[in-house]
């Protein structure tokens, strides 16, 4: 793997500011569904959390570069949201199960 | 194994084979860092989601005292953030130390903006006895658990803003070496490094602004 000597990726600034404004036009999405489109729950959250997402997506890709890097850097994120899920899957089993929420909580 | 033989750069360190590991070990252990950090806040936002399905009505009421307005315009100036410093580190790989440090200023500009921004709502909140747990004084939300909506919002968001504080700190640092000279398309490991950590911290944002500001 040492043997290749690899060029950098290098965007162009069209390139950087195509995504900085994909990722402007998103959040007035995201606004414009909150604020003034009535999507009933759960579907309201799950679109805000879409948009959310694909921003993540656009901004891990392009603006940290995963697109370009070494796969072993974008398995990383993957395995942390991977586990993040997993903590909130085996917590959720727990406290959306309970017959009565603890009194102090 | 390794070719020590053509002249080596003077920021190779001896263990490195050449200057190409060693960028793509910094960045490795940069990503590791950065897994610790969604882990991190991950258990936060885990407890946001345990207690937003608990008391999804207080969510909705709570919602409704958080300024739509200046959280849409932080997450503008956090992605304009993002933008500059990507562009920082173009300017880097390109040679173009004028672009860099300008990038950079401008990018340490942003994050201030966001703080003074983030400050002033704090503020007005303080001002109105809304304050994390017991300490939490407000009688303008008709809920009985109304302060825990509030101490998540002040762990998250607070945890936040303490990393955009030591963002400043770092991409200042980075700038002072820029103006040293440290810097060229050769080696700009600390730029991209500090670049990632700036991203995440835009990144968490993404998810705060939704989740807080936009429960409707």
């Amino acid at each position: 793997m040492s043997e290749h000597n690899h060029e950098h990726h290098i965007s162009t600034a069209g390139q950087l500011w195509a995504v900085g404004t994909a990722l402007f036009i998103l959040t007035i999405i995201t606004v414009v569904f909150a604020k003034f489109v009535a999507i009933p729950p759960p579907f309201d959250v799950i679109t805000a959390i879409s948009i959310a997402l694909v921003k993540a997506f656009l901004v891990a890709a392009f603006f940290m570069n995963l697109y370009w890097d070494v796969k072993f850097n974008a398995m990383l994120l993957i395995m942390a949201v991977a586990f993040f899920i997993l903590m909130i899957s085996i917590t959720l089993l727990d406290t959306l199960y309970r017959n009565d929420v603890v009194p102090s909580f | 194994m390794a070719n020590h033989s053509t002249s080596t750069p003077t920021h190779v360190h001896h263990h490195f084979v050449d200057g190409d590991q060693q960028f793509d070990t910094a960045k490795l252990g940069m990503w590791i860092f950065l897994v610790n950090e969604i882990l991190f806040f991950g258990g936060l936002f885990c407890a946001y989601i345990v207690y937003r399905a608990w008391y999804p009505e207080l969510f909705q009421m709570a919602a409704l005292e958080l300024n739509t307005f200046w959280g849409a315009v932080n997450t503008v100036v956090l992605i304009g953030s993002s933008l500059t410093v990507a562009m920082a580190i173009r300017s880097a790989q390109k040679d173009q130390m004028k672009g860099l440090k300008i990038n950079l200023l401008i990018t340490i500009a942003l994050a201030v903006v966001f703080m003074v921004i983030k400050g002033f709502e704090y503020s007005h909140k303080f001002h109105l006895g809304i304050f994390p747990g017991e300490f939490y004084t407000y009688e303008g939300l008709e809920h009985p658990k109304a302060a825990i909506f509030f101490s998540i919002y002040y762990m998250l968001t607070g945890v936040h803003a303490l990393h955009v504080l030591i963002g400043i700190g770092l991409i200042y640092w980075i700038y002072l070496r820029a103006k040293r000279g440290e810097f060229s398309s050769d080696y700009y490991t600390p730029v991209e490094i500090t670049g990632l950590y700036w991203h995440l911290v835009d990144l968490i944002w993404i998810f705060l602004f939704p989740l807080l500001y936009l429960i409707e």
